[in-house]
């Protein structure tokens, strides 16, 4: 006997959307406690996904399904939501997080500009997140994808004054940006993809015939065979599928919007980073990943076309985890190194989720791998933001060279703030840790050694950049010169408290990480089992050997050492001189430079894209659509003025010459009767 | 409910109504704005009433009058199906909405014009509006040839002398550009009409479906389309279009861009519905000149400084969309084509009025002198953004349905024929909507405020909040696409074998 609670998904996405407009709503004399009333939806919003865990059917998943709004020639889309493991464990991630986050910025925005305006962004952001992880079929789902992406550009471009203090970027002489450029940048980059994502939906659809993820998976041989019957459908499909959450989740070569995301205020940076958007994503192509499993690996005929999605997603995955590691490697602003980070660990998910289905053995393993450091990676970043937010908001600057705090005065957020970046870095036991180490273990696993490599590399950069900032920040020592900030002490506890409770979870998690990771493995098994018609042979967990477990543990570990060591010397125990060891090695310079400007890909887009339309509007004002302009407005006028002025010449008056006139008119007839045969 | 004569209530009411302000209306001076506001409000909701019973499945509803017998039987007919009421409908509500709008921009540009105490041009402007109402309903509602012809032109003539009198720079010559080619294409209309004529003996539009010559039938095809891609300014024929909308006050700019769309229902209506044999052989140029207008016309709109030149452009691009969706002659395209047309005119309404609103409160009209004015004016800046969403397809708002069903159609017919190549490209140029719609409102409404614009004021709610209404129901369309969905659906599945 199970009480049911098909009520909880409908009113989990739901109660966000309408506490978006409930501060509108409720009577101006309640002052802030109008905002309570926001975080209180979100929080009503957290519950319901909590109660979704205990009406997650036994079987696997299950569908609750709506009739929306029919299409010509009887089809319909409907509005559905569909449960299972992966949709609930994102769905309560998710609200659990934007609810801290809400918390949080209820003390955060205090007195800031255009308070209304953010409520309602944020809450519509979880109730659009929560939208597209819910949704059962794609269109519910573009939905919220889009709801997101709006959101998105709205809350980066919230001081949209563009004053002075809220501009990023810099230090001089390095250009700044803009807060209301930035969102648009972001929207735009976003939308790019949604397009094209939208391209491959539909081409999904005319050969399936459905936009339901079920349908799909279960007719999954069906559709994907009379896909692969023109070459060249599939790959098609697949890019375009792929754009999407490549966008959205700032992977190469769509990354550039995210390190400008930070324009916004820090909560809405932890949001973005942590639970909503960049999230959206990697889930989106965890949800479409058993497809083209099936198709590559159970499908007989097995469809080669299908290891694009895989390869395409692995190596994306791991080279943007290497570029944007190695970018935040010299990134002076805070919130720019946390954006950069995002990125690389965003990069692992994916490299993780493809790699899953380079070979038939390593699905559960990297699958399980990837959703698990995304949750990991929630907690631990969402708390590396808050915390960031408070040390902003006490040293009045966002680079961390002027940041010099003592870690006396905020013991907590110190200790916090730690906690998240080691777990960020990947050291045991924290959370971070055991994802990671999946993540290379299904690398090595599904024979990608070069991707293995990679992966590593880029454990080792992160390694540097972390303790790089978090040395700066704190462990200054009396050498320097004081910068800002340390005088302001610990935050009120509203603010302190949500990024304790990450803090918290983020050791918990690492310290019940392996079994946490089995209990993961074997839900999403189930899943695939039951929704995903990949039989049972595929999905258990190939027996590898004790040395091949080994080795991941040890490269990671010693990657972690062979980045941590020269950061520790330079940053922490200040043996080392970075100014001076940049002055004397050229190629260390030249090599700063290079990722200073981001490998100068940012520079590229703006040249390839954003000058060439500027250049190109005014040729287009003036030579085509002038030219064409002056042909029709203007030069058709005057055709027919000029046949009239010179037709009137011909009536001059004088007698003789209309006597000529009428001579010329009788020969002509003449002719003319004559040529006829009349006379 | 049935209501006696609701469609004839819907075109004679107003009609009876502008020849009476002759009379009355220089007591009232800008009062008549909610006369004219309150005529409409009226015939919407006759409309709204037949609609319900659409809903309800009941229909379609026919009303005929007997027009001529001299020398052949000609018949006044309305015809309310789930295709023509949707588009009257939304029509008529955009009219009413921009009747209060026009209420305060009106008196801000007659006392520019003429001077404080010109209370007859009021007269003029609402008389003529309501005229120019009845003409695009009648459009829509007609069931004969000849009479959907008059409501054309009766739509022209209207917005010919509101730009003359009320206009903006160089507006006589504007005037007389615009008619022109209005005239022309509406001539050639009128020959396709002619030709249809010899061909069936008929000129009611049920009668189309009868010609079976098919030389013949090529021959009308061609020149009712020519007519009407020359009023929807495709490209090559679009040279009219960013003057005469640039130009016009913005209260008929925001429907003139109706006219433009409304080449889309009557290609459907006329051409799909009725002769798809002959127009077959036309969809695939089409689709080539919608794929060309709507990167040409979207690189036109980048091109602009001007705030109202700016949504002329883009009227242009947008328009050509729907022509895409019809283009490809699959149910789903043509489907979403009508749906897309629908949502775009409310949008596009509501963004000529924000030029407007901008224009009137701040007398600037280039964009590389406003800035910051979200600050200033907050609702205005709202419905700008709730207008951009809707041209560029963001859900909520109607355009994300209307764009989506589209692109169905627009892949499976390239699916079948060309392969996706040209649909991959269509659905790429969407981005550029984004592009100009977005671009725009960073330049106008967000960065610091000129020290030029520090007094200017938010808009009387008498202009933004009919703006509103509009977006409600642009939301309502996109949460709940049945609402339309399930008027036009069937309709349109029945016309294609």
């Amino acid at each position: 006997m199970s009480l049911s609670f098909d009520f909880a998904p409908w009113l989990c996405w739901a109660m966000p959307t309408i506490g978006s407009v409930i501060h509108f709503i409720l009577p101006k004399g309640l002052g802030r406690a109008r905002y309570a009333a926001v975080v209180l939806f979100s929080f009503i919003a957290w519950i319901m996904a909590l109660l979704m865990i205990f009406s997650m059917p036994s079987h696997g998943y299950e569908e609750l399904n709506g009739f929306w709004f029919s299409l010509p020639k009887g089809a319909s889309v409907g509005i559905g939501i569909l449960l299972d493991s992966l949709s609930v464990i994102l769905a309560n991630l998710v609200a659990f997080l934007s609810f801290l986050i809400l918390v949080y910025s209820f003390k955060y925005m205090e007195g800031e500009p255009g308070e209304n305006r953010y409520w309602f962004f944020m809450s519509l952001f979880i109730g659009g997140m929560l939208m597209l992880i819910l949704a059962n079929n794609f269109i519910f789902f573009f939905i919220g994808w889009k709801i997101v992406g709006l959101c998105s550009f709205g809350l980066i471009g919230h001081y949209y004054n563009d004053d002075r203090k809220y501009w990023i970027g810099g230090p001089p002489p390095y250009p700044f940006q803009k807060p209301s450029r930035c969102g648009l940048k972001a929207l735009l980059v976003t939308t790019f993809g949604d397009v094209a994502l939208l391209g491959g939906i539909i081409i999904i659809y005319l050969y399936s015939g459905t936009f339901n993820f079920v349908e799909l998976y279960e007719n999954a041989g069906v559709w994907l065979t009379k896909m692969a019957e023109t070459p060249g459908i599939l790959t098609i499909t697949i890019l375009l599928l792929l754009a999407g959450p490549f966008a959205k989740s700032a992977q190469f070569p769509f990354h550039e919007w995210l390190p400008e995301a930070m324009a916004g205020p820090t909560p809405v940076s932890a949001l973005i980073h942590a639970a909503t958007m960049v999230k959206a994503g990697v889930y989106l192509v965890a949800r479409v990943l058993p497809i083209f499993y099936f198709a590559a690996w159970i499908l007989n005929p097995g469809i080669q076309e299908a290891m694009v999605f895989f390869v395409v997603v692995a190596t994306i995955g791991g080279f943007t985890a290497f570029l944007a590691g190695t970018q935040a490697m010299v990134a002076l602003e805070l919130k720019k190194a946390l954006a950069y980070s995002t990125m690389s660990v965003i990069g692992y998910m994916m490299l993780s989720l493809g790699v899953a289905g380079m070979s038939p053995t390593a699905l559960v393993e990297g699958y399980t791998s990837g959703i698990f450091h995304l949750i990991n990676h929630g907690i631990f970043k969402a708390a590396l933001f808050l915390c960031a937010g408070v040390l902003i908001h006490n040293s009045h600057s966002i680079y961390i060279t002027e940041m010099n705090f003592s870690r006396k005065e905020m013991k907590f957020t110190w200790a916090f703030m730690w906690i998240a970046s080691l777990a960020l870095i990947g050291i045991p036991p924290l959370s971070g840790f055991w994802s990671k180490d999946g993540i290379l273990l299904s690398c090595l696993e599904s024979g990608q050694y070069a991707l293995f490599v990679l992966a590593a590399l880029t454990v080792a950069v992160t390694s540097f950049y972390t303790i790089r900032f978090m040395g700066i920040m704190f462990h200054k020592g009396h050498s320097e010169e004081k910068g800002h900030g340390g005088h302001a002490g610990e935050p009120s506890v509203i603010m302190l408290l949500p990024y304790g409770i990450l803090a918290v979870l983020t050791v918990g998690i690492g310290l019940i990480g392996p079994w946490m990771k089995e209990a993961l493995a074997e839900l999403f098994s189930e899943q695939f089992h039951t929704i995903h018609i990949i039989s049972t042979e595929h999905t258990v967990h190939a027996s590898v050997s004790p040395i091949a477990e080994i080795i991941p543990i040890a490269a990671s570990l010693t990657m972690i050492a062979i980045g941590a060591f020269p950061a520790y010397r330079a940053y922490i125990s200040h043996k080392l001189k970075t100014s001076e060891i940049l002055k004397r090695n050229e190629l260390l310079r030249g090599l700063h430079v290079f990722l200073w400007n981001r490998w100068y890909i940012d520079a590229f887009f703006n040249r390839v894209f954003v000058s060439s339309v500027l250049a190109s509007r005014e040729p287009t004002a003036k030579y085509i659509e002038g030219g064409m302009d002056m042909a029709l407005n203007v030069g058709i006028p005057r055709l027919f003025s000029s046949i009239n002025s010179n037709i009137r010449k011909l009536q001059t008056g004088i007698l003789s010459v209309n006597m000529l006139y009428i001579l010329g008119f009788m020969i002509i007839l003449i002719i003319a009767f004559m040529v006829l045969g009349v006379l | 409910m049935q209501v006696p004569y609701a469609m004839l209530q819907v075109i004679l009411a107003p009609v009876l109504v502008a020849f009476l302000t002759v009379f009355f209306g220089k007591y009232l001076g800008k009062k008549l704005g909610w006369v004219a506001f309150g005529v409409l409000a009226y015939t919407s909701l006759l409309m709204i009433n037949i609609g319900i019973d659409l809903w309800n499945g009941l229909g379609p509803f026919y009303e005929e009058y007997r027009w001529s017998t001299a020398i052949f039987d000609m018949k006044f007919g309305f015809l309310a199906d789930g295709l023509s009421l949707p588009v009257a409908l939304i029509m008529n509500m955009i009219c009413a909405a921009c009747a209060l709008y026009s209420i305060h921009y009106m008196e801000h540009r007659i006392e520019q014009l003429f001077g404080k105490e010109e209370r007859g041009m009021y007269t003029v402007y609402f008389s003529i509006y309501l005229l120019f109402a009845v003409g695009l309903v009648g459009v829509a509602l007609s069931t004969n040839l000849i009479q959907m012809y008059v409501f054309v032109e009766l739509a022209l003539i209207p917005s010919y002398i509101m730009i003359d009198l009320f206009g903006y720079v160089d507006r006589h010559r504007i005037a007389m550009m615009y008619f022109i080619w209005n005239h022309i294409g509406a001539a050639m209309f009128l020959i396709g009409i002619a030709l249809a004529f010899v061909g069936t003996g008929s000129f009611e539009i049920t009668a189309l479906g009868n010609l079976t010559n098919a030389s013949l039938g090529f021959w009308v095809c061609l020149f009712v389309l020519i007519g009407w891609l020359v009023k929807m300014a495709t490209f090559g024929f679009h040279v009219w279009l960013p003057y005469a909308h640039g130009e016009h006050p913005t209260s008929i700019a925001a429907i003139i861009a109706t006219i433009v769309g409304l080449g889309n229902y009557v290609i459907v209506r006329l051409l799909y519905g009725e002769m798809l044999e002959a127009f077959r052989v036309f969809g695939t140029p089409l689709l080539i000149l919608a794929i060309i207008t709507i990167v040409y016309g979207g690189f036109l709109t980048l091109a602009q400084d001007d705030f109202k030149r700016l949504y002329a452009c883009s009227t242009i691009s947008q328009t050509a969309y729907s022509i895409l969706g019809i283009a490809t002659l699959t149910t789903m395209g043509v489907a979403g084509g009508v749906f897309y047309f629908l949502s775009h005119i409310l949008g596009k309404c509501v963004l000529f009025s924000i030029a407007g609103i901008v224009l009137c409160q701040t007398g600037i009209r280039d964009m590389r002198n406003l800035g910051g004015l979200a600050r200033k004016m907050p609702l205005t800046a709202t419905l700008c953004i709730l207008g951009s969403m809707v041209l560029s397809a963001f859900p909520p708002l109607s355009g994300f349905q209307g764009e989506w069903i589209m692109f169905v159609g627009v892949f499976q017919e390239a699916g079948a024929s060309t392969g996706f190549t040209v649909a991959i490209v269509a659905i790429l140029a969407t981005f550029l909507t984004v592009v100009y719609t977005f671009w725009p409102i960073l330049k106008v409404f967000f960065g610091p405020l000129p020290p030029s614009l520090e007094n200017v004021k938010e808009a009387p709610l008498s202009m933004v909040l009919p703006l509103f209404v509009l977006m409600l129901i642009a939301f309502i369309m996109g949460i709940y696409p049945e609402s339309v969905m399930r008027l036009i659906g069937p309709v349109i599945s029945s016309m294609a074998p």
